[in-house]
């Protein structure tokens, strides 16, 4: 409600507004890129994901160069910085995963698993987007912060089961072995990061009352 | 929203003929509360399903030994499936309608996923959070 109000009266907190709902919309794109190659072995597509973790990074830096050119009183700004910088992360660790996507074949024992967190990861950043919105409406967020955590924790089982199944496949070579590894670690970790974000949008949220 | 959106596709199995005890063991191993029974037989209808629900009520409360016993005296069969693209609502009603806490996802004649209560209360908090019809 606080953030609506305000936003509503100056044009640099509209604009900082306006780029972080870039930003989380253009992490919702990423995510859905990323699960598409993924699902259709689209090299091409999986290349893209570095562009739009150019891009994000790009709309990152506008955002936290507005905020300190002055948009929002100074003990708000840390805050939204570091929500921004959450989101950030998430884009970096997409474009890590993607490139060790690139890096080994995905044995067809983990394949599926594989699809549905992919699948999952574009649920959990709408999911974001949801709450952000809902924040700027003013309504509470502990539905939306709560269906995050579902997603979380589903993603969570998940990764057990993958580990688990990764086991029994027989590696031959050290480096893609590790590359396969830090692609499930990443995989999974997306998850956490944007579990990250969205309980920081709630103290965001809880401190501006 | 689909079931294949939210269901689990961890499947533990065991064979009818096997002891109840190793069924047991299993459940505790993997901290699950049913395994799927494998029944001779190749399709869906061989399948059946054994819950720690029923080996506390049928075996151990009535002070059967386990390792005496078959899977296949204890477990339920036929299996109840539901398709992967039915909606969480409908196998909701089934759930409601027949009284059991979870039913199998299916795809040409292949189990795929189950889904318990909880993964329905998931689903309907999720439609809720994203502001959809959950009635």
């Amino acid at each position: 409600m606080f953030l609506k109000k305000i936003f509503s009266q100056d044009n640099k907190e509209q604009k900082v507004i306006e780029g972080i709902r870039r930003h989380i919309k253009l992490l919702c794109t990423v995510c859905d890129t990323f699960k598409t190659a993924f699902e259709n072995h689209d090299l091409k597509l999986m290349r893209e994901v570095f562009d739009i973790e150019r891009e994000g990074d790009s709309i990152r830096r506008e955002i936290i160069s507005d905020i300190y050119q002055g948009a929002f009183l100074p003990y708000i700004r840390p805050d939204l910085c570091v929500f921004v910088e959450l989101v950030d992360r998430v884009f970096d660790l997409i474009e890590d995963t993607a490139f060790r996507y690139l890096d080994v074949e995905i044995p067809e024992e983990i394949k599926g698993e594989c699809c549905r967190v992919a699948f999952l990861n574009t649920r959990i950043s709408e999911m974001l987007l949801i709450t952000f919105e809902a924040m700027l409406k003013g309504d509470d967020l502990r539905e939306k912060t709560l269906a995050v955590r579902i997603y979380e924790k589903k993603i969570d089982d998940i990764k057990f089961v993958l580990i688990k199944n990764v086991h029994k496949i027989p590696i031959s070579d050290f480096w893609q072995g590790k590359s396969l590894s830090e692609l499930i670690s990443g995989l999974t970790a997306i998850s956490d990061i944007i579990e990250d974000a969205s309980d920081h949008l709630q103290i965001i949220n809880v401190s501006m009352r | 929203m689909k079931l294949q959106e939210f269901m689990t596709t961890k499947i533990e199995l065991v064979d009818a003929e096997a002891y109840l005890y190793d069924a047991i063991e299993k459940m505790v191993d993997r901290r699950i509360r049913s395994l799927v029974v494998r029944f001779p037989g190749k399709n869906v209808h061989s399948y059946g399903v054994i819950t720690a629900r029923d080996i506390v009520f049928k075996v151990l409360a009535k002070g059967g030994n386990p390792k005496n016993i078959r899977i296949s005296d204890v477990a339920s069969k036929p299996l109840a499936c539901i398709d992967k693209d039915a909606d969480f609502r409908e196998a909701a009603k089934i759930m409601e309608d027949t009284n059991i806490a979870r039913i199998f996802v299916c795809e040409e004649e292949k189990i795929v996923g189950v889904v318990s209560l909880i993964d329905i209360m998931d689903a309907a908090l999720i439609m809720r959070a994203r502001g959809e019809d959950v009635s």
